[in-house]
């Protein structure tokens, strides 16, 4: 059953978050922290560190987040959940693009949803960072991180990795 | 177009582009375009543009568009488990060695920089999107509507972005 609410809840979110990756963040928040308690704030946190550092698309972190639900086969479902939706709709608007493209439906909506993402990016932001920035130290790693990525080009994997080295010579 | 090389290909995509959706879509051009000459340019850049106006990520749906237009239905599969397939790989083995060593204070002081670094990615992701998307005050309006709609009302995120694309209709449909 665990499994089949995991499949739908990945479904559902997948099919309809525009924006990008870290679109799906507050979602899946919610849902696998917040609704069905699968994770915790913290846990949510690391799955987000693992979907960065490995290589393709951020949404490989829903294979880690099946790992800790339901073992391998929770893996493969959640990654399976995640795609089928995006491979029913691309392959349907691949064959009708140009009509979907003049779609003016569509285009406002979108127009709507994009800056409305912002907005629920930056108060999970807030939600997450409570418990997690506290001290000198942490705070200094997220002012850091955040300055670099945001004014250089630098991949995040490299900055993830060196507050983790940072983070094992300080905290230990 | 054998559907073993379609996933060769996206596999190597999938398992050596790092830094995010530009350095990616650099890789996906080289490696499809100039290459080996499996669609043009233009091909591309529409396959780009249907994969960033459709849900979910849009790396992944650039490739399955681009695996659609190669072999139809199992093109578009061969792409998306090739793309997939060292990441999901690498994020299992991550999580059985996180969920074995999950009490080892090592990992828990690793884990604690780790997610002071996510959290400062999340703002600066968050400041580059705002700057990109919040052009006037009709979106900023719906981005500020979002974010206490969440942060103050916790009302659920999915019916947030369901009412910000009715709005969204409703401001927009002129233009």
């Amino acid at each position: 059953m665990e499994l089949l609410r995991l499949a739908i809840v990945l479904f559902v979110i997948n099919a309809l978050t525009i924006g990008g990756g870290f679109a799906m963040l507050p979602l899946l928040q919610r849902e696998f922290v917040n609704h069905y308690h699968w994770l915790t704030n913290k846990e949510f946190i690391d799955a987000i560190a693992i979907g960065q550092v490995t290589p393709g698309p951020l949404t490989v972190m829903n294979a880690f987040m099946g790992f800790k639900i339901g073992g391998l086969t929770g893996a493969l479902v959640a990654m399976a959940a995640s795609y089928l939706p995006c491979i029913i709709i691309v392959t349907i608007v691949t064959k009708y693009y140009l009509r979907y493209k003049e779609l003016w439906v569509v285009k406002a909506s979108f127009a709507g949803i994009k800056p409305a993402v912002v907005g629920l990016l930056a108060a999970v932001l807030l939600f997450l960072s409570h418990g997690e920035v506290t001290d000198p130290v942490t705070k200094g790693i997220a002012v850091v991180s955040f300055t670099v990525l945001t004014f250089t080009k630098l991949d995040p994997s490299f900055i993830i990795i060196g507050a983790g080295v940072l983070g094992a010579l300080v905290f230990r | 177009m054998s559907l073993r090389k379609i996933f060769l290909v996206f596999l190597k995509i999938g398992t050596f582009s790092f830094g995010g959706v530009y350095s990616m879509i650099a890789f996906f051009e080289r490696e499809l375009v100039e290459k080996r000459k499996w669609i043009t340019h233009d091909e591309f850049m529409e396959s780009f543009a249907i994969g960033q106006m459709t849900p979910g990520a849009p790396i992944v749906n650039t490739g399955i568009c681009i695996g659609y237009k190669l072999r139809q239905l199992w093109g578009a599969l061969s792409a998306t488990a090739g793309q997939a397939f060292t990441g999901t790989v690498l994020a299992i083995l991550l999580a059985a060695f996180y969920l074995h060593m999950k009490d080892n204070p090592l990992l828990q002081a690793v884990m604690k920089g780790v997610a002071a670094a996510v959290v400062g990615l999340l703002g600066s992701i968050v400041y580059k999107m705002a700057s990109r998307m919040i052009t006037e005050y009709r979106s900023a309006l719906l981005a500020l509507g979002a974010f206490m709609a969440l942060d103050l009302f916790r009302v659920n995120p999915i019916a947030i972005m369901l009412g910000a694309g009715v709005l969204g209709f409703a401001l927009y449909w002129r233009d």
